[in-house]
């Protein structure tokens, strides 16, 4: 178990430490003159560009240039963006909290449909309700989010007056988290009714029949839990990719998290943000994915002692 | 000549006449087989003959009142330039295929070759390949998607290239995984032995084993291309103006949603009847080609 974290973490480790070899090439990678690309919408004069392109230590070798940008990280510099200049680390903070709201609440919500409507149809298999919940399924994953996004707005905020179409109010979390919520409560159903019918048909839970327990029981205390492995690893990714920000939804609802504001640094060119952004996700994701790592120890013991 | 036959693969003897037939088949016994079937032809349709499908051209404006809602002489009513709606939808299918084939060609492309290469190689060549494809695979694709569009700027082209390459790991752990499979099998191990070259035991006998599951993720692949793609251009970042792709063109209705909401409506719908194409094409090849799994 030990040795299984020790092996998880020092891959998560060598993850991120890829991601700031990536970030720091990532402005190298642009063909042409980066800072000149950057500066095109503000009319900057060449002094200006040049003073620039020291503050950004571009005219140094790339190992120097490595060498303080991880140097800065490693204090939570992220460097200043240049649309506003301000430090990019405090524009993540303030972005962060509504993404993560938005994130928590689509994922609850996708869990309590995705996770019942999987479960239902499993456990009704071939039924009218199997099929019903597995056409509504694939049609959830085919619907382009922003699209579903555009038509519950269209539909409760404009021709019901349900909701409001923006504002500070906390009503206008519901839109944006059930657009968010559908979508990945569809991928978890076909999921979770995949992961169930395997464990229906394995061995231990028709000895568990055979012993006579009631079914509900069996459900719960063994195919439940054992099949909860794929269902946890797949929530987990879901909520890390939310965590980036759900790009094109945030949009949609002009929701104020990181998703758009990603979106606002590739429009600007604004490369220190952008940089940014990819370092903090990247970190996020990774973070995820240990405890998702940690979760599936828990609830599959083959993991903990091998 | 007795242990080269016994060392024949399984898949050299799955590619016996008949495999094709006998895949078709059980593709068309499966309903979602064939409803995507149906969907992704009547897109290859209308892609293939829009000029004479579309009523008007799709970009001449004034073709109708501006504005106009669905009617008999504009079925999707007209958009902010009088521009004909349906035969906008019509020609963005030609966009569309073409965006979902280039970003599906890209990622099983580099993905085959990463996997192959990192797979039948082994030691660090593997090591490196795959340590990188997992790093990628933690970015997801979009980050990947919006890091390429950083680096070459917006536009469809570098669009399809972004959702191309975002979608690589896939292919490449993909490929990998079924090349450590067969490479586990005793034929595999006996290959050197008949003398059987390199590009000889990749070709005869690894790709015939990695082209039928690569099938299934390509097919579903093309939705998911599409999908990204469209939203990319509904962002702003990829297809441009006048081009009538569906994502962008929903975006340009989103402003006018009060006063004409048909022209996110159809757009919409477009994109999605075609993802659900792909996807229950998908589902149903998957059905076909391993009967075992079918019920994902």
């Amino acid at each position: 178990m030990t040795r299984y974290l020790i092996q998880r973490l020092l891959a998560a480790l060598v993850t991120i430490w890829v991601t700031t070899v990536i970030v720091t090439m990532l402005i190298h990678a642009v063909p042409g003159d980066p800072v000149r690309i950057m500066y095109a919408q503000w009319q900057a004069s060449p002094e200006q560009i040049e003073a620039v392109r020291r503050n950004l230590g571009l005219d140094e070798p790339l190992h120097v240039q490595y060498w303080m940008f991880l140097k800065r990280v490693a204090k939570g510099d992220l460097g200043r963006s240049i649309q506003g200049d301000q430090p990019v680390a405090s524009i993540l903070k303030t972005r962060f909290p509504p993404t993560l709201l938005l994130a928590t609440t689509s994922l609850i919500i996708a869990m309590l449909i995705g996770l019942s409507l999987g479960f239902v149809a499993a456990y009704k298999r071939g039924s009218v309700i199997d099929v019903a919940a597995m056409v509504a399924a694939i049609l959830g994953v085919s619907i382009p989010h922003f699209w579903l996004g555009l038509i519950l707005l269209f539909t409760f905020a404009l021709k019901l007056g349900w909701l409001p179409v923006a504002g500070e109010d906390l009503r206008t979390l519901i839109l944006p988290a059930v657009t968010l919520g559908l979508a990945n409560a569809a991928v978890l159903a076909r999921l979770t009714r995949s992961a169930m019918i395997d464990i229906f048909d394995q061995d231990f839970v028709r000895t568990a029949r055979a012993k006579g327990l009631p079914k509900a029981v069996v459900l719960y205390r063994h195919a439940l839990r054992a099949g909860l492995v794929p269902i946890v690893s797949m929530m987990g990714l879901q909520f890390a990719y939310m965590m980036g920000g759900a790009i094109v939804v945030e949009n949609v609802f002009a929701w104020n998290g990181v998703g758009r504001l990603a979106i606002e640094a590739v429009f600007a060119r604004d490369y220190p943000v952008i940089q940014g952004f990819i370092l903090v996700f990247a970190a996020v994701v990774v973070l995820v994915a240990v405890v998702i790592d940690l979760l599936y120890a828990w609830l599959d013991p083959r993991v903990r002692y091998s | 000549m007795a242990l080269a036959a016994e060392i024949r693969s399984d898949a050299a003897a799955e590619a016996a006449p008949g495999r094709a037939g006998r895949f078709l088949a059980t593709l068309l016994r499966s309903p979602s087989g064939v409803i995507g079937l149906v969907i992704v032809a009547a897109l290859v349709f209308a892609a293939l003959f829009a000029s004479w499908l579309a009523p008007f051209d799709p970009l001449q404006m004034g073709a109708g009142r501006r504005l106009t809602p669905p009617n008999a002489a504009h079925w999707f009513g007209t958009d902010e330039f009088g521009r004909d709606l349906f035969s906008r939808v019509i020609f963005g299918a030609q966009l569309t295929l073409r965006i979902g084939l280039i970003a599906v060609g890209i990622s099983l492309t580099v993905g085959l070759l990463v996997g192959l290469v990192g797979g039948y190689a082994g030691g660090w060549t593997e090591r490196i390949l795959m340590r990188g494809i997992d790093v990628l695979f933690s970015f997801t694709e979009i980050v990947i998607a919006l890091a390429c569009l950083a680096i070459l700027g917006a536009g469809l082209t570098n669009a399809m290239i972004a959702v191309g390459i975002a979608a690589v790991p896939f292919y490449a752990r993909v490929t990998h995984s079924v090349v450590l499979v067969e490479k586990g099998k005793p034929y595999f191990e006996a290959g050197p032995a008949v003398a059987a070259g390199h590009l000889r035991m990749i070709f005869r006998h690894l790709l015939p084993n990695v082209v039928p599951p690569l099938i299934v993720v390509a097919t579903l692949g093309v939705s998911t291309a599409v999908l990204a793609a469209a939203g990319l251009s509904f962002l702003g970042l990829g297809a441009q103006p006048p081009d009538p792709e569906w994502g962008f063109m929903l975006a340009s209705g989103r402003e006018l949603i009060s006063r004409a909401p048909w022209i996110m409506f159809f757009p919409g719908c477009a994109i999605a009847v075609t993802v659900l194409g792909f996807n229950l094409l998908g589902d149903g090849v998957r059905e076909a080609l391993d009967p075992r799994q079918h019920r994902a």
